[in-house]
């Protein structure tokens, strides 16, 4: 067996990536398991009104943004791995590709967004849409700050700022981007298909 | 580049990852339907927790960190998961 492969196989002491940014992570999913339960125990009070609203919801393009995400997230596993061999360029398409994913899932959210906006439904309208509305567009804005973390990476990855030794900055934006798609695992079922 | 060469998770991360994709179409194909009740809330609540601590252990390769860092998540995981369950079966009759 090679120094490498075992290398491999180690329990490391800390997660991949920059330490700091597994603290803001936990503080994210806090928040967001916060907004989540919260959802749940609001729905308790009110099933006829959620069950009803959530009817309204584009269970597709739901679908299709969380099949969206978990491939932009596979995608960042293969920069991790690019980078982990030296190949900076490979690495560079990867998150080029991860980004474009998530571009894709911005598109969608828009015109999910617009088509609601359009029917006159807003954060008053109700308790269900409050929550929609203010969970999706909650987790739109990390989508938007994570893809700016991946754009900055690209651009240092593409100019041969990391290796095969150092990209801790690689792992970094890769963890965040993980957890965007985890949130999101849980928000489709939970307002679009649970009733 | 010698495939040798290539890191080890790349092959487990493409398996979970198509796994992720079959389960989502699964969920999507249960929404569609409109199905209710327990059972459909265990199921799709189930797969979900499933797939975030996939995510996380596999996409986030904390499976090769300490316990404290996959527990972390984990509890967080189990609490919401949990707390959701218990808000949904307030409602069941």
């Amino acid at each position: 067996m090679t120094n490498n492969t075992i290398a491999t196989h180690q329990i490391h002491a800390t997660p991949p990536g920059d330490l700091a940014i597994w603290f803001f992570i936990f503080a994210e999913l806090l928040a967001f398991g916060v907004f989540f339960v919260a959802y749940a125990f609001a729905r308790a009070h009110n099933v006829a009104l959620f069950n009803e609203s959530q009817q309204h919801l584009n269970i597709t393009s739901g679908a299709v943004n969380t099949l969206v995400l978990i491939t932009s997230s596979y995608f960042m596993v293969r920069a991790v791995a690019a980078i982990k061999q030296g190949l900076s360029r490979e690495c560079a398409r990867w998150i080029a590709a991860a980004i474009g994913f998530g571009g894709i899932f911005l598109i969608i959210k828009l015109f999910e967004f617009h088509a609601k906006f359009s029917a006159g439904i807003s954060l008053s309208t109700n308790t269900f849409y409050m929550f929609y509305l203010s969970l999706t567009i909650f987790h739109f804005m990390h989508v938007i700050l994570g893809m700016v973390i991946l754009a900055a990476v690209m651009l240092k990855a593409r100019g041969g700022g990391y290796s095969a030794e150092n990209h801790t900055g690689v792992e970094t934006g890769a963890s965040y981007w993980h957890m965007v798609d985890l949130l999101w695992i849980i928000l489709f079922p939970l307002v679009y298909v649970i009733h | 580049m010698d495939i040798a060469h290539k890191p080890h998770f790349i092959r487990p991360c493409t398996i979970i990852w198509l796994l992720l994709m079959a389960l989502t179409a699964t969920t999507y194909a249960i929404g569609e339907a409109g199905v209710g009740g327990v059972a459909v809330m265990f199921i799709v609540l189930g797969s979900a927790a499933f797939k975030v601590q996939m995510v996380a252990s596999y996409f986030m390769g904390l499976r090769r960190t300490r316990w404290l860092w996959r527990g972390i998540v984990l509890g967080w995981l189990v609490l919401v998961t949990g707390l959701i369950t218990i808000a949904y079966l307030t409602t069941v009759k």
